[in-house]
């Protein structure tokens, strides 16, 4: 029946009737059709009984799915690396806890992973299961830096301590990498996996000792020290022979550019230890010095004991000179054995002294502080990081200047930093010449 | 440090000048302290006496009275190992300096920065440093105090007694100031087109940075001035030529036209480098101090020290250079380095 006086919007017609037919009751045009108003469903008195949130709508809040995707990556991540089931757990605890945290509640999805990624190394760490940075960025993808500064992050928020491993407990994993076994390569180039391990670890240990290690990639050094730990092992000319980038070839591992120097420098270290023995008369050379390299590292404290005395000796001897003479033992690295005829002096009056190794902890620096400039006090040591021996040219230091705070300033000085007003316009005319010749 | 040889080594100096009590306080390892009131570490009950006694008189005072006293005597050597025998002497000695003038120029606060930051070896021939040093003390302690301020390096004991080497040796290395960043408000708006066109040394691309960029020669240093009326000066090398080149700043932006003030200038931050001339097992570093240090050699080649008190960030090399930041205060570099020279030591031998 029609209602009040409303028109219909649609075709102006009065004729509205009332639609029951759905929940809603409607008003509906009977001419054109067009639903002129609804009921409200709100206003509709409800007089059923009260129907509480909790136990009707609301949802156990269910771990979001970028979390869930995270956690697999992390274990993904420990099995790749194959660690204990004890630090997958750990790193995943980790996870879950960092990632709740604010600091990474709205970060991108990357680092989300880079942020797995780093509770695996976290919990790696604080388990004794060594493992590098590199290897890390190297699951990651990623760069480095952008993964250390994570890692740094993360540990400040979880507020953990996971202390970091040194060279030498990276060593094993690092050797297994080279594949050289007995059985993927002929047998004059083949060695044990263990015995390789056993005595490039003692060589990283021995260019620790000398400084070569702090502060430098690790990678570089664990490589040097495979190379001539595989050479010296069985110095035949073949093996001698083969330069690093075969030998990495053969092993099946990339090469590392800097692995180059760092060899230089271990065998540098090892040619001045070498100089020490004394049933070896011959001229040290960088050559053939592997060749001796297990005798050095057999009796490698005893030998440090007397180079160290050797070089106070020498240094003493030089010290009422008062001059920096050229035949100091402790020069460059690569200083060939010219002393070797005073060594042996040396050697002759240090004959009675033992020749067996007593875990004694060598002691680094020989000397005191000697009068005159500390200026390159590598150069009076035996051994020294190589970045004090090498020093790079320092720019020149411009001179302090002696001002006060109430120094007068003057006009003149001023003025000078200002335009004329030529040359004012000049540069704006210099601008919109510039300007329209990028528009063109 | 040993707590027991400092017990002894004052008590044998009470026993000979009460007047002592004075230094003792100043002398005393641990962070300066200006303010000359009891202090926490020492344990001797004769000390509060002789430190009230000595502070009845007025804070200026006290310092130097005793000065022309002592150095008419023999012990020259003895003496000035008074004096030089504190930690941060740098801190201390605008105290004497005031103190003994007793209003005298209180403008020279800065002479101690050439002399002392431009002495960054290890002051060996500390004898004859000494003697001089004590030789001027008898003139004008005023004046003559920065000097002092060098020979802070191997001390001889205070009293001619036993030769007891004092607890608290200084490390004789000064660090040198590299860079100081400083921040000052002109206190009104600035148009930085109008500034790019009409001022010689100033760049300004805002598409990449919405601030003019100005460098001045001298001091040599560089400003960042921004649209608000902000401005950040980096690259001095001391406290004055940062507020110097600051000035001169202000100065070209009042002749451009603009009503420039300056107002509110802070240093922000201080930046120093020094070398120790030994090198740093890092690896024992980090082991040792792992709440405070981070060593990821894959990452950067340094240890990266964070100490708490004072809070200062110290990059720690293999090679012995040690470089320190996050300081507002010389003071802060001096204690932070003092503090960490004793455990770098520790790591030199093995």
């Amino acid at each position: 029946m029609p209602r009040r006086n409303t028109r219909c919007p649609g075709c102006g017609s009065s004729n509205i009737v009332n639609d029951n037919l759905y929940c809603q009751a409607q008003q509906v045009c009977a001419d054109c059709g067009t639903v002129v108003s609804e009921g409200s469903l709100a206003q509709d008195p409800y007089n059923g009984p009260e129907i509480s949130y909790s136990r009707t709508t609301v949802v156990k809040k269910k771990p979001c799915v970028n979390l869930i995707q995270g956690m697999e990556r992390v274990k993904e991540m420990s099995r790749l690396l194959r660690v204990r089931k004890e630090v997958e757990e750990l790193s995943l605890t980790y996870y879950r806890q960092a990632y709740e945290h604010k600091t990474f509640l709205n970060v991108t999805l990357q680092r989300k992973e880079i942020l797995g990624g780093c509770c695996v190394l976290a919990s790696c760490r604080q388990q004794r299961w060594p493992i590098t940075l590199n290897t890390v960025s190297y699951l990651l993808n990623d760069d480095p830096a952008v993964v250390g500064e994570v890692y740094h992050e993360m540990i400040k928020v979880l507020n953990i301590q996971a202390p970091a491993f040194s060279v030498t407990d990276v060593m094993e994993a690092h050797c297994q990498e080279y594949k050289i076994n007995p059985g993927h390569v002929p047998d004059e180039l083949a060695e044990e996996s263990r015995v390789l391990t056993k005595r490039a670890v003692a060589l990283v240990e021995l260019a620790a000792d000398s400084w070569i290690v702090t502060g430098r990639h690790p990678l570089p050094i664990m490589m040097a020290a495979v190379y001539l730990a595989w050479q010296s092992l069985k110095p035949n000319p073949q093996r001698l022979k083969m330069s690093l980038e075969k030998f990495c070839r053969l092993g099946k591992v990339q090469k590392i550019k800097v692995a180059g120097p760092r060899i230089t420098e271990m065998k540098g270290m090892l040619c001045k230890l070498g100089k020490e023995i004394p049933w070896y008369k011959q001229v040290l050379t960088p050559d053939n010095v592997v060749s001796l390299v297990g005798d050095i590292l057999q009796h490698r404290y005893s030998l440090l004991r007397r180079a160290m005395k050797a070089h106070e000796l020498s240094l003493l001897e030089k010290c009422p000179v008062n001059s920096p003479p050229a035949e100091t033992p402790s020069s460059e690295v690569t200083e060939d054995a010219g002393q070797t005829p005073a060594t042996s002096s040396v050697n002759a009056e240090n004959e009675a002294g033992d020749k067996d190794e007593s875990p004694k902890s060598p002691s680094e620096l020989s000397d005191p502080q000697a009068q005159g400039s500390t200026q390159n006090w590598g150069k009076r040591v035996l051994f020294a990081p190589p970045c004090v021996v090498n020093p790079k040219k320092k720019k020149t230091e411009r001179p302090a200047l002696h001002v006060s705070e109430d120094d007068h300033i003057s006009d003149s000085e001023i003025d000078s930093y200002i335009r004329t007003p030529q040359e004012a316009r000049d540069f704006a005319v210099m601008q919109t010449m510039l300007k329209e010749q990028n528009k063109v | 440090m040993d707590e027991s040889a400092l017990e002894r080594y004052f008590d044998e100096s009470i026993i000979h000048d009460s007047n002592f009590g004075l230094e003792e306080e100043l002398e005393l390892q641990g962070p300066p302290r200006r303010v000359l009131s009891s202090t926490p570490s020492t344990q001797r009950p004769s000390q509060p006496s002789g430190k009230t006694g000595a502070s009845g008189k007025s804070g200026d005072d006290l310092d130097l009275s005793f000065l022309p006293d002592e150095l008419s005597g023999q012990n020259e050597a003895g003496f000035t190992g008074v004096l030089t025998c504190s930690q941060s002497v740098p801190t201390k000695v605008p105290n004497h300096r005031v103190a003994a003038g007793g209003g005298a120029d209180p403008a020279e606060d800065q002479p101690e920065d050439p002399e002392v930051s431009q002495d960054s070896g290890v002051a060996l021939d500390c004898s004859a440093q000494v003697s001089t040093a004590a030789k001027q003390l008898q003139h004008t302690p005023a004046s003559e105090l920065n000097t002092l301020a060098s020979p802070f390096c191997v001390m001889t004991p205070m009293t001619p007694m036993t030769p007891m080497t004092p607890v608290t040796e200084g490390s004789g290395i000064v660090p040198q100031l590299q860079n100081i960043v400083s921040t000052v408000t002109l206190g009104c708006p600035l148009d930085l087109k109008f500034i790019a066109r009409q001022a010689r040394n100033a760049e300004y691309n805002p598409k990449r940075f919405a601030a003019v960029i100005m460098r001045i020669r001298e001091p040599r240093t560089t400003a960042l001035i921004f649209s608000s009326g902000k401005m950040v000066c980096t690259g001095a090398k001391s406290e004055e030529e940062s507020r110097l080149a600051a000035r001169k700043y202000a100065r070209v932006v009042q002749k451009l036209g603009f009503s420039a003030r300056f107002l509110e200038f802070k240093i922000q931050n201080m930046v120093a480098s020094c070398d120790v001339s030994f090198p740093i097992r890092l690896e024992g570093l980090v082991l040792t101090h792992q709440q405070f240090s981070s060593y990821e050699p894959e990452l950067f080649p340094g240890l990266i020290y964070r100490m708490v008190k004072p809070r200062i960030v110290l990059l720690i090399f293999v090679s012995g250079k040690v470089v320190l930041t996050g300081a507002k205060e010389r003071a802060e570099i001096y204690e932070a380095f003092e503090n960490i020279y004793p455990i770098l030591k520790g790591f030199r031998k093995q």
